[in-house]
């Protein structure tokens, strides 16, 4: 194996002078990247783009509100992943703003760390409406088609924040400003889906992509395949992670979401639909549809009292361009004044997988100029 | 939240395994694994409490050494999902 001192070696006798851009897609390379200090590392005509790789910061403002609601008024149980509980909607600062806030002002709302949590929760308490919000990619979304494939709860409903990941690619590559010279694609996204779905990215635009995983030499290795392709002209879709990514992905997984879920246009927070990105539940499942269950606490009317800012980043926050990879974290307006890790604003400061969260914790402190990616 | 954690399967009960990595133990869905079903003793990827994919024991304890680093670095808390 190659250590990753060996791969900083052939990326700098590659020699490219122009400057080039690398997009990631996950939170969780972000987070290698950043903490192995990767950045610093390579040559400073190659930038590493955080791009849109964190589902709790596109997860719309108007689901949380719904969360929100019916954690109040319904006296369900909500359970939801952890990171989820502190992301702020925009009400009035009278009302709870979070679920975090709701489980303070009495609501039962209950951090879970698998889908099989959401259901032993609502065995155990058959006399309760349970309502598990799921938000995530589809290598979390895969599990909770799996959690309804093998059979639910009559008392457990479904919540589903899913989202596809390269249609928010394609996205940007067919617009004017994609804004990436080069693709390293998410290694767990992978896992589930195959590698194969990357494939557009090289065949349709012409652009490099290498599959990574999350070691600094897998993501070396990445960054290294896309910039010899980038010098040579040659293209192809790389496989950085082979010990965990096969081809075709996991079957098992892919029957199961086909079998529980539609794919549909989804909403993404500050960016708007996107076509054929998200997840709803098959009509077969209706019943465990927390959308069709409980109709009355949609969030997305802004003529409702206190939500004029319906659906919308809070005000001053550049989240949306931080996960389209227009700006870097520290070029938002907020980043390290009003928005911190410990009175996060914006999405991308409360989630583990977020951008400005991730930048941070690795010791970004200052503001930079707004410039670099636009 | 798309990260996972490699684990070795010490036992089988259904489609939920006993899992351990490092000597620390959970329950394990082995229902999306149904075309390839893992054995006792096999290394499997666990991402939400279920595993998504086999690796090899090399491979498992090279992503451990990883895991160790990031929590050295995070306080302990980084790979909690």
């Amino acid at each position: 194996m190659i250590d990753a001192r060996a791969w900083l070696d052939k990326i700098r006798a590659l020699d490219i002078g122009r400057p080039l851009r690398i997009m990631n897609v996950c939170g969780g390379h972000e987070r290698s990247i950043t903490q192995a200090g990767l950045r610093g590392a390579l040559p400073a005509n190659i930038e590493l783009i955080p791009g849109p790789g964190c589902p709790v910061c596109v997860c719309p403002e108007e689901d949380i509100y719904q969360a929100i609601q019916l954690a109040l008024k319904e006296q369900v149980i909500l359970v939801a992943y952890g990171d989820m509980l502190r992301v702020p909607v925009n009400v009035p600062k009278s009302e709870p703003r979070s679920l975090d806030q709701a489980k303070a002002a009495g609501a039962d709302v209950r951090p879970i760390a698998s889908p099989t949590e959401a259901k032993q929760i609502a065995l155990q308490h058959p006399e309760k409406k349970v309502v598990f919000f799921a938000a995530g990619f589809e290598t979390t979304t895969a599990p909770t088609a799996a959690l309804l494939a093998e059979g639910v709860p009559d008392n457990l409903t479904i919540l589903l924040s899913g989202r596809l990941t390269w249609p928010a690619v394609a996205m940007l590559l067919d617009s004017d400003t994609p804004g990436f010279d080069a693709l390293v694609a998410p290694g767990h996204v992978s896992t589930v889906m195959g590698p194969e779905e990357w494939q557009f990215v090289v065949e349709r635009h012409n652009i490099p992509a290498a599959v990574a995983g999350f070691a600094p030499e897998s993501l070396l290795a990445a960054f290294y395949s896309v910039l010899r392709q980038l010098k040579s002209g040659e293209r192809f879709l790389d496989n950085c992670y082979p010990e965990v990514v096969q081809a075709g992905g996991n079957p098992t997984a892919q029957r199961m979401m086909r079998q529980t879920l539609d794919v549909v246009d989804a909403n993404w927070r500050g960016i708007g639909i996107i076509p054929k990105s998200g997840y709803a539940l098959k009509p077969a499942y209706a019943a465990h549809d927390a959308r069709l269950v409980f109709p009355d606490h949609n969030g997305a009317d802004s003529n409702q009292p206190g939500r004029k800012r319906a659906g919308q980043m809070p005000p001053g926050c550049d989240c949306a361009r931080v996960v389209l990879g227009k700006i870097y974290p520290n070029q938002c307006r907020l980043f390290g004044t009003g928005c911190t890790p410990r009175h996060p604003i914006g999405p991308c400061m409360v989630s583990d997988e977020g951008a400005c969260r991730i930048w941070w914790a690795g010791g970004v402190r200052e503001q930079a100029e707004a410039s670099a990616t636009e | 939240m798309c990260l996972a954690i490699p684990m070795q399967i010490e036992s089988v009960d259904g489609f939920m395994a006993r899992c351990q990595a490092k000597g620390i133990y959970r329950d394990v869905s082995l229902f999306m694994m149904q075309d390839e079903p893992p054995q006792i003793g096999d290394y499997v990827m666990v991402h939400v409490g279920y595993a998504i994919q086999k690796v090899s024991e090399a491979d498992a304890r090279t992503a451990w050494e990883l895991f160790d680093q990031i929590l050295e670095e995070t306080g302990g808390t980084g790979c909690a999902s």
